[in-house]
């Protein structure tokens, strides 16, 4: 008896022991008084260091920054597996949705009170777009905005050129698109346009710029708290074009992998190519032989754009809020001003730090891209790029089931309204 | 007391997680709160309103319909081949079984860049030899095929146990088949195929569960890594996954996708059972002393 109580006290320590090793890191105080603040990127190993690097200009006598190594391809699964073990760290980069989410269940810290009372970083230190998409329904702000994308159209000069077209530029069309993907499709390219934002999942939001820009209604009229989508007569008109550019060769069709598009536009593969600014940081390191520019999204009588900012959170349990607080502060100004020269991977969301990422492409002589990012922060008609609900995952897939085949043409535009009233009944039922 | 290790490490691992997934299965669970009991909701909805879960269903079928036969016919032949006694035959099992020891994620996306429609090696070998191009894994239609040859590049497993059941058949039987003029042909379906008819049964068993919770290759090789184009290679187990799992932003559907992993749990005792009960019909149950 005394043997099976020996072996059970052996095996229950030895299993406390590695569910402690299990554990992660939040903060707490160290032996010498010093509170430890833990932070989790998604970044590269590349700009990890950068930001380690930058971290080391942080002085707080009692305050030490730990920075908890994630692969950053596996970022979502670690995430999920810290939160429902309630170990996530004081601070974690998270979109938008994330923060939505995580906020609405009381798992985040409301900044709200701070970001008003601190004035020089209060709510209006920052792009207003984007605080008021970070904050929740009844007024929270779980996580403070670090980083803007800015949606456009990359395009090969020499191929323009070559197919004697005019460039794009601010305030072109729809129709100028489209008709460029055509005429750059006519003259050898494979597809005159890839547009992974159009034909995704994510693609009837895109083409609610559409929409919007021809003075009609987005898909949804809230990706936070939507009450309905809707598809009129403009939207409808929008997805028609498109249909008919991959009917004709145009524009890529539903399912291309989009997995090198970056390198294929480098190597003059691909002559336009709708993403984000961030390719830029790609291009200064790898100097494509091409000659390349961005161009905002295009429109048909006003601008209108995407709308997607990520930023940082912190876990409702966090130990010490004000050592957080600080290192947050620091992160999202003083760091982005460090790290954005060497990688302007996108423009800050807090308006001080901004001019070290608009110097940097200024510097590199990017300034197409300056210009384009200028003009889609300042744009004021914009749209999410996907629902930020709970319930996204649902709608995602009654996505999936009609929106490929309306744009291949399998199925009639008249599924789109079949589709909005499918994706009704889920907001309905979880609303 | 010995058995105790062994016996914690079980119900930790296995018996708990059943119950536990039991359970979940009966309820909305995100991981974020506490879970809530909705009955067989789960069900109802993966019966009537997902749209995602009958394309899987057919997807994963579609991947068991083209993979099992395949890989039993490539599996076999390979090793009736590397069954001759000729020169070189140890280089050329090592050389079949080799796909099997290589690093299986690496290998799957390798392949990727090979099945890539602009600048991939299929491609361009087709481009060459003046046959027309395909899509590979971005066309709706030719997906799952795509998949299925990048699971035959594992064929080396199925080839082992097949010449394993070769080399037990006794060489007497052959002798004997010669002699009364029988030819090759007569002797594989006639001597051959009967006496490895038991392992042909454990192969078509293995080989659809292997169908049937593929996972790697639709996950690495779809455009989206979310079974695309549409649900083309969307299979229940990746349908799981991304259920439990989703990308960064979406919220997990973990009694969701504990309901869907009991629904496959079922149609895989389902397979093998049938398979069982029908394996009498054609199997020769002769012990080959």
């Amino acid at each position: 008896m005394k043997r099976w109580i020996r072996c059970a006290a052996v095996l229950l320590s030895a299993g406390g022991l590695l569910a402690t090793a299990a554990c992660g890191g939040s903060s707490g105080k160290q032996s010498d008084g010093k509170v430890t603040v833990t932070l989790m990127t998604w970044e590269s190993a590349a700009t990890n260091k950068a930001i380690d690097q930058a971290l080391t200009g942080f002085h707080d006598p009692n305050i030490t920054v730990r920075r908890v190594d994630t692969p950053n391809g596996n970022y979502s699964d670690k995430l999920a597996a810290l939160t429902q073990a309630k170990k996530l760290p004081d601070l974690f980069w998270c979109g938008n949705d994330t923060e939505q989410q995580y906020t609405s269940q009381g798992l985040l810290t409301d900044w709200a009170s701070r970001l008003s009372d601190s004035s020089d970083f209060g709510a209006s230190s920052f792009v207003s777009s984007t605080m008021k998409n970070w904050k929740t329904a009844d007024g929270k702000i779980g996580g403070v905005p670090s980083l803007l994308n800015t949606y456009g159209i990359w395009y090969d000069i020499d191929a323009f050129k070559a197919a004697g077209i005019t460039v794009p530029a601010a305030g072109w069309t729809w129709d100028q698109m489209f008709d460029a993907a055509a005429k750059l499709h006519a003259k050898g390219a494979k597809y005159g346009l890839v547009a992974d934002a159009l034909t995704s999942t994510d693609g009837p939001f895109s083409l609610s710029t559409y929409a919007l820009s021809a003075g009609g209604k987005p898909f949804a009229d809230n990706v936070h708290q939507p009450t309905k989508t809707t598809i009129d007569s403009t939207y409808t008109e929008g997805v028609g074009k498109v249909v008919a550019g991959i009917k004709s060769g145009a524009i890529a069709p539903p399912g291309y992998d989009i997995s090198n598009q970056q390198g294929l536009f480098a190597a003059g593969q691909i002559p336009m190519l709708w993403s984000g600014q961030w390719l830029a940081a790609g291009f200064l390191t790898d100097k494509p032989k091409i000659k390349y520019g961005f161009a905002p999204l295009p429109q048909v009588t006003k601008p209108a754009t995407l709308y997607d900012a990520v930023g940082i959170c912190t876990p409702s349990y966090t130990q010490n809020a004000d050592a957080t607080f600080k290192v947050l502060k620091y992160l999202d100004s003083t760091v982005w001003t460090k790290v954005l020269p060497d990688s302007p991977v996108a423009a800050p969301a807090y308006l001080s730090s901004q001019s070290a990422y608009f110097g940097a492409l200024d510097k590199a002589g990017q300034t197409t891209v300056a210009a384009t990012v200028k003009a889609g922060l300042n744009t004021p008609t914009t749209i999410g790029v996907r629902f930020t609900t709970q319930w996204a995952s649902q709608s995602n897939d009654l996505i999936t089931a009609y929106w490929p085949d309306i744009l291949n043409g399998k199925k009639p535009l008249s599924d789109l309204q079949t589709m909005t009233d499918k994706i009704n009944d889920v907001i309905k039922n979880n609303s | 007391m010995f058995l105790a290790p062994a016996l914690i490490g079980f119900t930790a691992f296995v018996v708990y997680p059943l119950f536990r997934s039991a359970y979940f299965a009966l309820t909305t669970y995100n991981g974020l709160t506490d879970p809530k009991f909705v009955g067989l909701d789960n069900f109802r909805r993966m019966f009537t309103t997902d749209p995602s879960f009958w394309p899987s269903v057919r997807a994963t079928l579609l991947l068991v319909v083209l993979y099992v036969p395949l890989s039993l016919i490539i599996g076999l032949a390979l090793a009736v081949f590397c069954n001759q006694r000729m020169r070189g035959v140890g280089l050329l099992r090592t050389l079949c079984y080799l796909p099997v020891v290589l690093p299986v994620v690496a290998t799957i996306t390798l392949w990727k860049f090979v099945f890539n429609p602009q600048v991939g090696l299929a491609n361009q070998v087709l481009h060459w030899l003046h046959l027309p191009t395909s899509e590979w894994l971005s066309g709706d239609d030719s997906a799952m095929p795509s998949i299925v040859i990048v699971m035959l590049w594992s064929v080396g497993s199925t080839m082992i146990i097949f010449l394993a059941a070769l080399q037990a058949v006794p060489t007497e039987l052959y002798e004997a088949a010669r002699l009364d003029g029988a030819g090759s042909r007569t002797v594989f379906f006639r001597i051959t195929l009967p006496l490895i008819s038991p392992i042909m049964i454990l192969q078509v068993v293995l080989q659809m569960v292997t169908a049937l919770q593929a996972f790697n290759q639709p996950k690495i090789l779809s455009p989206d890594n979310q079974g695309g184009p549409g649900f083309s290679t969307r299979t229940l187990m990746l349908s799981i996954y991304d259920n439990g799992f989703p990308r960064l932003g979406q919220v997990s559907q973990f009694g969701y996708a504990s309901a869907q992993v009991w629904v496959l749990f079922l149609v895989i005792v389902v397979v093998i059972a049938a398979t069982a009960r029908f394996s009498s019909i054609w199997t020769y149950s002769d012990h080959v002393s």
